[in-house]
């Protein structure tokens, strides 16, 4: 079924340490470049290899609600102070693996791999 | 990469949208100095062998999955982006730790050139790839 070689899947998000998404473009920006705020408006978002959330706060303005998982828990627990800092509450971060994701089959709108695959 | 591919497709709605960004190794990365108005193109940076290959196997779990009809492709791109340094050492000590990019720059001015303006305001201006692919549960 794959032809992609031995599977790296477990390691997604982990290649990249996470304070440097501070190197990446804003997510206004990035969502921008893909066509706009309206691919996530009012959509229920999964953003995969999510890292220090960067990306999963930067759109929950506009989504209904955003997930974010990534294998890295320093990671995780950066996103969800950033969450509380913040004020943001419709963003939920866990810890985990892409290749098993802990959610019920079509729960999700829009899935963002953002410098994750 | 194809697993957590056919997970994504797994917990997305039908006609869900799955967005692939990730930069852009097709194509060079520039180190350029940042002028008054515009940049000065200083060195080209190239991804190293490793990510390249890398990306090539991100791209085959893409094709995998929309051969496999799992996804439909909808709409691609590229676009660029400019990471801010303060001084051309900062730039040149990101090259040096990075993962992605060869350590060294290929100048394209002179060593006096880049002497002059060594303590100047530099970026690194790379592309950014992505592709908008949809779901489908019709198989």
């Amino acid at each position: 079924m794959s032809d992609d070689g031995p599977s790296r899947v477990g390691d997604v998000g982990r290649h990249v340490p996470a304070l440097s998404s501070t190197l990446r473009p804003r997510p206004v920006d990035e969502l921008r470049a893909w066509g706009g705020q309206r691919l996530v408006r009012g959509m229920r978002v999964l953003d995969l290899g999510c890292g220090d959330g960067r990306f999963a706060l930067g759109v929950a303005a506009s989504a209904s609600t955003v997930d974010g998982l990534d294998p890295d828990d320093e990671a995780i627990a950066a996103g969800k102070k950033a969450a509380r800092k913040s004020g943001v509450r419709n963003v939920r971060f866990r810890v985990g693996a892409a290749q098993r994701l802990p959610y019920p089959d079509g729960a999700f709108d829009v899935v963002i791999l953002s410098w994750t695959l | 990469m194809v697993d957590a591919l056919r997970e994504a497709h797994r917990v997305l709605a039908p006609r869900g949208i799955l967005i692939d960004a990730r930069p852009d190794s097709r194509v060079l990365a520039y180190a350029e100095r940042r002028k008054i108005r515009g940049f000065q193109r200083f060195g080209i940076v190239r991804t190293n062998r490793f990510e390249l290959a890398a990306d090539r196997r991100s791209d085959r779990a893409i094709a995998s999955v929309v051969r496999d009809r799992l996804f439909k492709s909808k709409r691609r791109g590229r676009f660029w982006h400019r990471v801010p340094f303060d001084s051309l050492a900062e730039l040149r000590q990101y090259l040096a730790e990075h993962l992605r990019f060869v350590h060294r720059a290929k100048w394209v001015v002179d060593a006096a050139t880049r002497r002059r303006h060594s303590n100047e305001p530099f970026v690194l201006r790379r592309a950014v790839r992505y592709e908008i692919l949809e779901a489908s549960h019709d198989l």
